[in-house]
């Protein structure tokens, strides 16, 4: 029921002093028997008291308040009235859901039947397999919980449910839902949400979770009847915490294969399917491009193998291991307000900070869009978040840039580093017209096959090859091979110098004569003398362009002296 | 590398060079040398350098923007060439239209992001026109996508870079 979940949920993050104000702050639905009520405060309660580190003995106490709350709501189900059948369904579905995602695969949907047709017993037997796998006890304790409390009641609904449960046995994906669902819990507290807000949004966001899976194109002919009955109640909660979900479940979409372009594991919070929380199935949030969250959620719920409950208590200690994850999350958008239509009101919020990201994704019909959340202590404002999301990528980026371009490292700040890669982008368009005009002098030379060419290792080094060279022609004029921009390449004249002597390596030695000649005076006698002037050469272009990047030039004078011995790797 | 060497044909390099020293080849053949002229060498440098681009746009297809621009670019110039005089000025003044149209679209989000943010940013934007203008096709995208397109860009760039010095070497032999 979702009063079950609610109230599971509400014990999730409240205070032991908080507990009462349960019944108070329900969401309007009635509370079954006295005795459901009971069962629920005792499992909030072990929820509440759960904390990551006592495991074992949480999962004990869970246990006994689940076989209570299963068995209450089997006393109570003759006399029951569930409030909608549509609730139900949900609930049930996702529970289905969840179960799945916590055992995935261990436990077949058979088991889940198991409760429906036999009592409590095998509800609690059911709890033991969960146990054996921590990392996903958190969300299986829940989930047959709640299965336990709906199969019963709903004995003649669930079994057309449970072949769209096959699916998501095999998931492997749930297991990282159930981890995602801890993140989740511990980013709300760095939101800084209330726990109410928490709670209440918790459970649109099980429906959401529902809707999404119902979504998911895998998984669409057992659902039809849910999705009709999700819709609705979706529409008249209207929780800002979809949008959380929907972030989780988006966050996996990119592996989706309409967003095959985006595989960037930077792209994480656009990969959203958009429209009703994702196409994404649960599936595809195993591929997530979320990666690092991913593994961060997990490593948490392996370590506290609690529930979600006890996830949120301790997010608030996570605070700043999880910032970091946060930023994966995004920032969301404040309100409840925007979480109206999958993306429309976001879109708006949005503004045209994301048209790339929606246009970005044509495939899909629903609407796509980001789904961001506001960070603790950090303004709230739709614009400013979108800002913040977008320096994020931003800042993402450059660090994936830093990497490629050598000698970044040392680097700190955009405007140094975008410097650096224009210096290096340059350099490299330098190289390439540079090595094409040497072929153009060479190619009148060659007469080797091309066929032979390919067969002959070509990648691998050609250090073995040695170079005979001329006698360095100082005439020609600077060959501009540096970073430091200079000239443009004055190519003809100097190719025309050389082409009757020797091979282009003239203008190459001659720049790189007068280029050493400039920073490394030594190299002179070296290059005239050795055979390999080649692979001096070689190292030395790489060297000069090492210097380009601020790398002191002894660096460089010590890469060309090594030349000799160093043979060309490429 | 030795990667792509058991596996030829799947990788951005063995695509590269397959196509390149076809290229290559095709430009070999085409014209008996008479290497002395520098004019020859010159356009011979244009037509490599053209092959190399090419080729290595092409290895790439149309999955990246920077890739889809060359593409473009150089097939334009083809037609350019090919077309008459008259033909040509039109084809130049649309691109160039179309070009101030994308140049708009960037400088309005530019504006938006000094207003917000540093003069530090400022400098930062200037740079970003900058990369623009080097990476192709970088005129129509936001500073988040441009630096995607840039670090292909770059990683293609050094495959190129390598590939055609390992060539260059085996040629000078």
């Amino acid at each position: 029921m979702e009063k079950d979940m609610v109230f599971m949920h509400e014990g999730l993050d409240r205070t032991a002093a908080e507990q009462p104000t349960w019944s108070s702050s329900s969401l309007g639905m009635e509370m079954q028997t006295n005795e459901l009520n009971c069962a629920i405060e005792q499992v909030g309660s072990c929820f509440f008291n759960l904390n990551w580190d006592n495991s074992m003995d949480q999962s004990d106490r869970f246990k006994s308040a689940l076989s209570s709350m299963v068995s209450s709501p089997a006393a109570s189900n003759a006399g029951s009235a569930l409030p909608a059948s549509g609730d139900n369904v949900m609930i049930r579905e996702l529970i289905g859901r969840l179960g799945n995602i916590c055992n995935s695969g261990d436990i077949s949907p058979q088991s889940f039947i198991k409760p429906n047709n036999n009592t409590h017993s095998s509800n609690t037997s059911y709890y033991t397999t969960p146990l054996n796998s921590p990392p996903k006890l958190s969300l299986s304790m829940m989930d047959s919980q709640i299965r336990g409390s709906l199969n019963v009641p709903g004995l003649g609904n669930q079994l057309p449910n449970h072949p769209s449960l096959a699916p998501f046995s095999t998931d492997p994906g749930f297991a990282e839902r159930a981890a995602r669902f801890s993140c989740f819990s511990s980013s709300r507290n760095r939101l800084g949400l209330t726990e109410a807000e928490f709670s209440q949004r918790l459970v649109p966001t099980m429906d959401s979770v529902k809707l999404s899976s119902h979504q998911s194109i895998k998984v669409t002919g057992s659902q039809a009847n849910a999705p009709e009955s999700n819709n609705n109640s979706q529409q008249e909660r209207n929780f800002g915490f979809d949008k959380k979900i929907s972030m989780l479940t988006r966050s996996s979409s990119p592996e989706n294969a309409e967003f095959g372009d985006s595989k960037e594991e930077s792209s994480v919070s656009e990969q959203i399917p958009g429209g009703a929380l994702g196409n994404s199935s649960i599936k595809s949030q195993s591929h997530a491009n979320a990666r690092k969250r991913k593994s961060i959620p997990r490593g948490k719920a392996k370590e506290t193998p609690s529930t979600a409950a006890a996830e949120a208590k301790v997010a608030a200690q996570n605070d700043e291991s999880t910032a970091k994850r946060g930023k994966q999350d995004g920032a969301a958008a404040n309100a409840k307000e925007k979480t109206e239509q999958n993306g429309n009101s976001k879109a708006a919020n949005d503004g045209n900070q994301k048209p790339s990201n929606e246009n970005s994704k044509p495939s899909e019909p629903p609407k796509d869009y980001i789904h961001v959340r506001a960070r603790r202590g950090q303004a709230t404002d739709s614009h400013s978040l979108a800002e913040r999301v977008r320096r994020e990528k931003i800042s993402e980026r450059m660090k994936f840039l830093q990497d490629l371009v050598p000698g970044c490292n040392k680097v700190i700040g955009k405007a140094v580093m975008l410097d650096e890669i224009i210096n290096y982008v340059q350099s490299l368009q330098r190289q390439v017209e540079f090595l094409s005009m040497k072929l153009s002098s060479v190619n009148p030379r060659m007469d080797i096959n091309m066929e032979a060419l390919l067969s002959k290792d070509i990648f691998q080094s050609l250090g073995s090859l040695p170079h005979a060279l001329s006698s360095m022609d100082s005439s020609t004029p600077a060959f501009p091979f540096r970073y430091q921009p200079q000239q443009g390449l004055p190519l003809n004249s100097g190719i025309s110098n050389n082409i009757e002597t020797q091979f282009s390596m003239n203008p190459l030695n001659a720049a790189l004569h007068k280029t050493h000649g400039l920073q490394l005076p030594p190299i002179d006698g070296f290059t005239d003398a050795s055979p390999q002037v080649a692979s001096i050469w070689e190292d030395d272009l790489q060297s000069i362009v090492q210097m380009g990047f601020g790398q002191n030039q002894t660096q460089s004078y010590q890469g060309s002296k090594a030349v000799g011995q160093v043979k060309i790797e490429l | 590398m030795n990667s792509s060497h058991l596996n030829p044909s799947s990788s951005l390099k063995s695509r590269f060079t397959t196509r390149f020293l076809r290229a290559l080849t095709r430009i070999n053949a085409r014209k008996p040398i008479s290497p002395s002229s520098p004019r020859e060498i010159f356009q011979r440098y244009r037509r490599i350098k053209v092959a190399a681009d090419k080729s290595m746009a092409s290895s790439v297809r149309s999955r990246r923007t920077w890739s889809r621009a060359t593409l473009w670019k150089l097939r334009s110039r083809s037609c350019l060439q090919l077309a008459s005089l008259g033909r040509r000025r039109s084809v130049k003044t649309s691109t160039i239209t179309s070009r101030q149209a994308i140049m708009k679209k960037t400088s309005h989000e530019i504006e938006n992001k000094t207003t917000t943010e540093e003069d530090h940013q400022d400098r930062f934007v200037g740079q970003a026109d900058k990369l623009r203008e080097l990476v192709p096709g970088g005129e129509a995208m936001d500073l988040c996508n441009l630096l995607d397109e840039t670090a292909h860009y770059i990683k293609c760039l050094t495959t190129q870079v390598q590939l055609m010095r390992k060539i260059v070497d085996f040629y000078s032999l």
